[in-house]
């Protein structure tokens, strides 16, 4: 998993995909989630239980936990701020 | 799964035109149920509060499978599911007492935010601990 979070464009696709597995999106394809637009609301309009569930396969992943929404405010802003943040708590990990 | 039963009597101004408990007033029975078993590990809303939470519900799900009529006696069986998520999932079953006949089946989705009344995405803690508690009694046969 070390691999995959060093290399940025690996780790978009790899994220990606996790999201569209672990939420079940059957309308969905990696190549349509954009790395700067938003995961929540008007992006990919996901709710606050998707949140919950994408926490748990982040943490299961990467070892890397979200504590609350504020956190994940920052976290699920997009796929590139989620990478920013999985690298962030990953360093020297 | 263990469930917690808990009885009621469906009244008159519960019913519709046509004799039969109006679907609304199941939620209202899935309430009983749950709060039935959130008392036993002190987890009422009062609770929650003391302890720097809410827990509203963000989901419901509910199959009518059988009407129920004014004066009948009914079941509302309820019981946790063990959340992966930081959520309290609540199933239930509602139950004519006299046939045991299943009237409706139904699940909700709570979860806990803080006082800030931002989400919590981990459980942590004496809340933790409660729900654990819960889960593990639920999950005892």
């Amino acid at each position: 998993m070390k691999e995959v979070v060093n290399d940025l464009e690996g780790l978009r696709a790899f994220l990606k995909e996790m999201i569209i597995e672990t939420l079940k999106l059957e309308d969905v394809t990696a190549e349509e989630i954009g790395n700067d637009s938003p995961l929540f609301g008007d992006g990919l309009g996901l709710d606050s239980i998707d949140a919950l569930e994408l926490v748990v396969a982040i943490e299961k992943h990467f070892d890397v936990i979200i504590e609350d929404e504020d956190v994940g405010k920052r976290a699920f802003a997009s796929i590139d701020a989620l990478c920013e943040f999985i690298r962030e708590q990953t360093v020297g990990g | 799964m263990r469930w917690v039963e808990t009885e009621e009597t469906v009244r008159f101004n519960e019913v519709d035109q046509w004799g039969m408990a109006w679907y609304g007033h199941y939620l209202a029975w899935f309430e009983v149920g749950r709060m039935a078993l959130l008392r036993r590990f002190r987890l009422l809303p009062e609770d929650m509060v003391a302890l720097g939470f809410i827990a509203p519900v963000i989901r419901v799900k509910c199959d009518y499978k059988h009407p129920a009529s004014s004066g009948d006696r009914i079941v509302i069986r309820t019981s946790v599911v063990k959340p992966e998520i930081a959520a309290l999932i609540f199933k239930f079953e509602i139950l004519l007492k006299e046939t045991r006949t299943l009237l409706a089946k139904g699940e909700t989705t709570q979860v806990l935010l803080n006082t800030e009344r931002k989400m919590i995405y981990r459980l942590r803690g004496e809340v933790e601990k409660r729900i654990h508690e819960l889960v593990s009694y639920c999950r005892e046969a």
